[in-house]
């Protein structure tokens, strides 16, 4: 090879004939570096000069063969690589397998072309090493021994040999010619580590405050991390980029949760599930809340072990006054009532969660999971509620005093193994769970109703319950999957479960020595056992895969009721069992051109809720009675799904629409019976039954496409959705039709590299229909209009501001309300490594925030207003170890 | 005026040259890691690149096969249907128009690619990167290979690629060529891609090497691809978008 003498680029290239000899012809008259290699050869360099004549006769060139040691152990064996330079060799000493705990010294005795004597004395190619380095820099001291005698051999990625000129030369600069061998370790990127972390605290107006911080430490194999906050400005939970930096590589979960077999729409009889142990900042936008929270977590991962575990602590108080009106219709006449009420609400939790991973080998896979969380719960609640008739004359008022308190104790645990044979394709899982539950809570009542008509009656209730849940589930899957030929497979799995649950929820009267409120109390014994078994058959083939199956699910529900444990049945043992064939189609076709396609049938049974099948009613609220239905048949629907995708790469822009069609064979819904009792006033009982029919639709369509490439882009997406359900009021039939309508239009604008303008417009439509009474149609509208802007005004200095305006209307009650939010902030970066930011914040500059929501159903519309935190000012200082970004993005890469 | 020469000289070594079989297929397998493409995307902030290596690391990884079908003179390079994770089997994902067809005799390249979820027939003579060449060996797939480096200004890469020297084809994978002997193994950026050849089946081809029939595409040279290729990454940097989705990496 002809090389450049400067840069070694390849200029020219030949080969020799059997006896050696090689020519390059037509080359440049100029200096270059001859490289000659040969398998088996260590490769050799040679300058040479420009050439006087037109000939330039090189001679005759030996090259060296490499050791048949280095070429065998080295190269071959070990598959490391070997760096010439010059006179050293040096390989990659990792790949020289050493038994678990030795030293540096055990692993240089292997290595070949070094001798390692009994006291640990070093030589390299019969000469003594002097010095050894660990990454170039001395370790403890000049004892060549203390780095390979104390090291573990695990660390090491390299081991280079070279010659060092001796200290006297070093000292005098003058090569006395006397060089020494030395030997530089260096160390595996995995022992190099990292550390990050951050630290906020802020203090405002209004006696707001709020802190969080976070550190992680890291090498290639480990990762771990602390992080706490406490706040009273509505951050109830970590944001999406506490908990990434949180959770690290374990951030995105599997879908690992061993119930095989197509959707889980049939299938899993979760109690609490996997529910995640971390909370994210769910606030709703209601109330007051002081949040303190913190939690640890640490991973590891060396590819074919993987174990990560975290603990996580939260509460959080929630302080809420809000006010509700909501009107109800009958078939002829109508009622309202307007509730005011105020509650505190305290929850904490304790989770702890872990999941292993172990590659037993190429194709055999474990997986073992389990968490667990104790929750503590106390809440206090007032309500007042107005109760008006038709005639817009008032007719009670009920005042309600709530107290709960309520522990509980959750744990999950899974294991799933998965096989794969010989014959490619053809795969074997097996799976299997256990889930417990089980709460205390007790809860004290009491409500005065007060009537407003002749000969004033005052009623008064005092209750005292207790509600002790007990529950357990075992389950287990199996997956089979064979490859029927290069496109076609088939599988088969089963599933079962088997979850037990008892309630035991007893209601006394304090008034009356606390004796046992009979119809209001109930020991329930619920069992449900469940069974399925499917196939399905997959055509997989250029981008098409298609699958066509179907599943036979038994399902059996075994109850018994009694007013208390050990007390005699109230009625014999129901036992009811469900057979169903549940077909399934799913559809994926990748076109050629970007373009994605998905369509999907499935057959839904949905089991009835466990609190929908309790035979006595809930009457924590004497006007809103909630009653059970042990008689409930699982709730069955067609389900269908179609999808399309597409992107150009070309205009950067992409589009996509979907679409769900939902028709109920057997719906379970909430029936009405409305009535006046003397003693209550207008009560309310609802009570969960089956009706046939009712069915739902969602269409939506997003698109995002650039107006002016990259620096003017517009997103707009679309939401239809039409519903109609039946629900009985009073034993007469009423067909609720809910119409849904909401569109997005956004902007965004990047003019330059320090300015992000966005602007997006939100319309939301909701028209409901009752045939009960057509002429209480309602039309709800929730509308908002929404600007923001980031810009970078200086190099260090950013300003960001957000408004939005939104309007809420109805025009039936004559209901309109604009509110106007404004937040604006300034920051800046500080220091020479941007570690430091101080920030100057304005939340809602207007102080006109409140909640409002406004939504319908079946035969009532409510509107809820509630007070939350409104203006207040915050200047906060974070500290960054790695830096702030000096610049604002136009995209955020998780 | 330029001057050339003609340099000459006689290499001593033992044993002899063993005549070489280089007509076959090699099948290479290429891991892909998302985190470590982020990694070298500079426009990119810092803050955001390591926050993806620490949320993704690991995880980010997939494999796939590619094959390439080799003459002393010709080699046709494109996807193999054969799927490298074992989770993948039983799933179709649709294959890329990439097919990378060259004779060396000629020195001619026949490319089909896409750029901009368009196909292009990128039809030149070939000419090769400057490789660096630099003074390692390892061994890939039983065969014996010396290091070179190129850094690829256009999509931002740094390669470093593993050459046979004992199967003299200046042949490799992807659109990578122009080195003293078959490319085996290359990295790209810091493993963000890995090729390596895992298998090599040295036979007689039949009509492997010709391209699938219906290849609809427009004709351009190396130089507009180039020049496509560029105002894909102007565009993607200014969008601040990675610049793997959309064309190969």
């Amino acid at each position: 090879m002809l090389l450049n003498p400067l840069d070694s680029t390849l200029i020219n290239f030949t080969r020799g004939d059997n006896n050696g000899a090689f020519a390059f012809k037509n080359v440049k008259n100029v200096p270059y570096l001859l490289k000659v290699s040969y398998v088996g050869y260590l490769p050799l360099q040679q300058h040479l000069q420009a050439s006087p004549t037109e000939l330039n006769d090189v001679g005759i060139i030996k090259i060296k063969p490499i050791t048949t040691e280095l070429l065998e152990v080295v190269v071959k064996a070990a598959k490391a690589t070997l760096s010439i330079r010059g006179d050293t060799i040096e390989y990659d000493a990792s790949s020289f397998k050493v038994p678990p705990g030795s030293t540096v010294e055990d692993m240089l005795r292997r290595l070949p072309g070094i001798d390692v004597d009994a006291d640990g004395n070093i030589k390299a190619q019969g000469k003594d090493v002097k010095r050894v380095y660990v990454d170039g820099k001395t370790f403890f001291g000049d004892d060549p021994k203390a780095a390979t005698k104390n090291l573990g051999a695990e660390t090491i990625s390299k081991v280079q040999v070279y010659n060092e000129a001796s200290e006297q030369s070093k000292l005098t600069g003058v090569d006395d010619g006397k060089e020494q061998k030395a030997m530089n370790l260096e160390l595996k990127e995995e022992y190099k580590r990292g550390a990050f972390g951050k630290i906020t605290g802020a203090v405002g107006t209004e006696e707001r405050w709020a802190s969080r911080g976070n550190y992680n430490r890291f090498n290639t194999k480990e990762q771990f991390s602390v992080i706490a906050y406490a706040n009273n400005i509505n951050q109830t939970g970590v944001n999406w980029e506490d908990y990434g930096e949180f959770k690290g590589q374990n951030t995105f979960g599997d879908y690992d949760n061993g119930d095989f077999g197509f959707g889980n729409g049939g299938g899993g009889y979760y109690i609490g599930g996997d529910g995640d142990d971390v909370p994210f900042n769910n606030f709703d936008g209601r109330g007051f809340t002081e949040n303190y929270g913190g939690g640890a977590n640490y991973n590891f991962d060396n590819k074919k072990t993987k174990f990560s575990s975290s603990y996580f602590y939260n509460q959080t108080e929630l302080t809420l006054d809000q006010s509700a009106f909501r009107q109800t219709f009958l078939q002829d006449s109508t009622f309202s009532n307007t509730d005011t009420s105020s509650r505190v609400d305290f929850r904490s939790n304790h989770s702890i969660a872990a999941r292993f991973e172990q590659e037993l080998d190429s194709n055999n896979i474990l997986i073992v999971k389990a968490n667990t969380r104790f929750s503590h719960n106390d809440a206090r609640y007032n309500q007042s509620q107005y109760f008006t008739g038709s005639n817009d004359l008032p007719s009670n008022s009920l005042d309600i005093d709530n107290d709960n308190v309520l522990d509980s104790w959750r744990l999950s645990g899974s294991g799933i193994f998965r096989h794969r044979f010989k014959k490619k394709g053809r795969s074997f899982a097996l799976s299997a769970g256990y889930n417990s539950n089980k709460s205390d809570g007790s809860e004290n009542l009491f409500s005065i109703n007060r009537f407003f008509r002749a000969g004033t009656v005052t009623e008064q209730i005092r209750q005292l319950n207790t509600n002790d849940n007990i529950g357990q589930q075992i389950k287990s899957s199996m997956l089979f999957t064979e490859p029927l030929s290069k496109k076609w497979y088939w599988e088969t799995f089963y599933n079962f479960a088997r979850a037990g649950n008892q309630v035991n929820r007893q209601v006394v009267d304090p008034e009356l020595n606390n004796e046992r409120i009979d119809n209001l109390s109930i020991f329930y014994d619920n069992t449900v056992l469940y069974n399925r078994l499917g196939s399905s058959i997959r055509y997989s083939y250029e981008g098409l895969n298609a699958t066509v199956g179907a599943a036979a699910q038994h399902l059996q529900l075994d109850g018994a009721y009694s007013t208390d444990r050990n007390t005699p049945l109230l009625t014999d043992p129901i036992r009811r069992s469900f057979l169903n064939y549940t077909p399934n189609v799913d559809i994926n076709y990748e076109f050629p051109s970007n373009l994605w396609l998905s369509a999907e049938y499935s057959y839904e049974i949905n089991e009835p809720q466990l609190n929908d099948l309790q035979p006595v009613p809930n009457v924590n609220n004497p006007a809103f009675r909630i009653e059970g239905n042990p008689n409930l048949t699982p709730q069955r629907s067609h389900s269908l799904g179609l999808n399309l995708n597409y992107w150009n790469p070309a205009s950067l822009s992409s589009v996509g629409i979907g679409s769900n069609l939902n028709l109920f064979d057997n719906q379970i819904i909430y029936n009405q019976t409305i009535e006046v009792i003397d003693s209550i006033g207008i009560r309310t009982i609802t009570r969960p039954d089956n009706v046939s029919g009712g069915n739902r639709f969602n269409l939506y369509l997003w698109s995002n496409f650039p107006i002016v490439k990259t620096k003017l882009t517009m997103n707009v997406n679309g939401n239809i959705n039409v519903g109609q359900s039946p629900s009985f009021v009073n034993g007469i039939e009423n067909e609720t039709f809910n119409k849904g309508f909401n569109i997005r239009a956004g902007l965004n604008a990047t003019p330059n590299q320090k300015l992000i303008i966005g602007l997006s417009g939100n319309l939301r439509f909701n028209d409901i229909s009752y045939s009960i009474q057509e002429e209480q149609n309602q039309q709800i509208q929730n509308h908002s209009v929404d600007a923001s802007v980031k810009w970078q005004f200086l190099s260090k200095s950013f300003f960001e501001s957000n408004f939005n305006y939104a309007v809420y209307r109805n025009d039936r009650f004559d209901f309109n309300q604009d509110i106007p939010t404004w937040n604006a902030s300034v920051r800046r970066i500080v220091g020479k490594q941007n570690r430091l930011e101080i920030r100057l914040a304005a939340f809602d500059i207007f102080n006109r925030r409140v909640s409002i929501t406004q939504n319908g159903t079946q035969n009532y519309v409510v509107r809820n207003i509630a007070g939350t935190l409104a203006r207040y000012f915050m200047l906060s200082a974070s500290y960054n170890m790695r830096g702030y970004e000096n610049k604002i993005n136009k995209n955020q890469w998780w | 005026m330029k001057q050339h020469i003609i340099l000459i000289a006689l290499l001593l070594a033992a044993g002899s040259v063993r005549a070489q079989e280089t007509e076959g297929v090699v099948r290479y397998l290429v891991t892909h890691n998302w985190a470590k493409k982020m990694a070298a995307v500079d426009y990119i902030s810092k803050q955001q690149r390591e926050r993806v290596a620490y949320m993704w690391g690991n995880r980010s990884e997939w494999k796939m096969f590619t094959t390439l079908y080799l003459t002393p003179t010709e080699t046709k390079y494109e996807d193999s249907e054969e799927k490298a994770e074992p989770d993948d089997e039983g799933y179709s994902w649709r294959k890329d128009v990439y097919h990378i067809k060259r004779n060396f005799a000629a020195n001619t390249m026949y490319d089909v690619v896409q750029v901009f979820g368009k196909t292009y027939i990128v039809e030149d003579t070939l000419r090769a990167p400057d490789w660096k060449i630099l003074n390692d060996l390892k061994e890939v797939a039983g065969h014996i290979c010396m290091k070179a480096s190129w850094e690829d200004t256009l999509k931002q890469q740094k390669i470093i690629a593993w050459f046979a020297m004992d199967i003299p084809v200046s042949a490799g994978p992807e659109r990578f060529f122009g080195l003293p002997g078959l490319i085996l193994e290359v990295d790209v950026n810091d493993g963000g891609m890995l090729i390596s050849a895992d298998k090599i089946d040295l036979k007689k081809l039949g009509a492997e090497l010709d391209l699938p029939k219906k290849i609809k595409g427009k004709k351009i040279n190396e130089a507009e691809y180039i020049e496509l290729l560029q105002k894909f990454m102007d565009q993607r940097r200014e969008a601040e978008e990675p610049p793997f989705w959309g064309i190969r990496y």
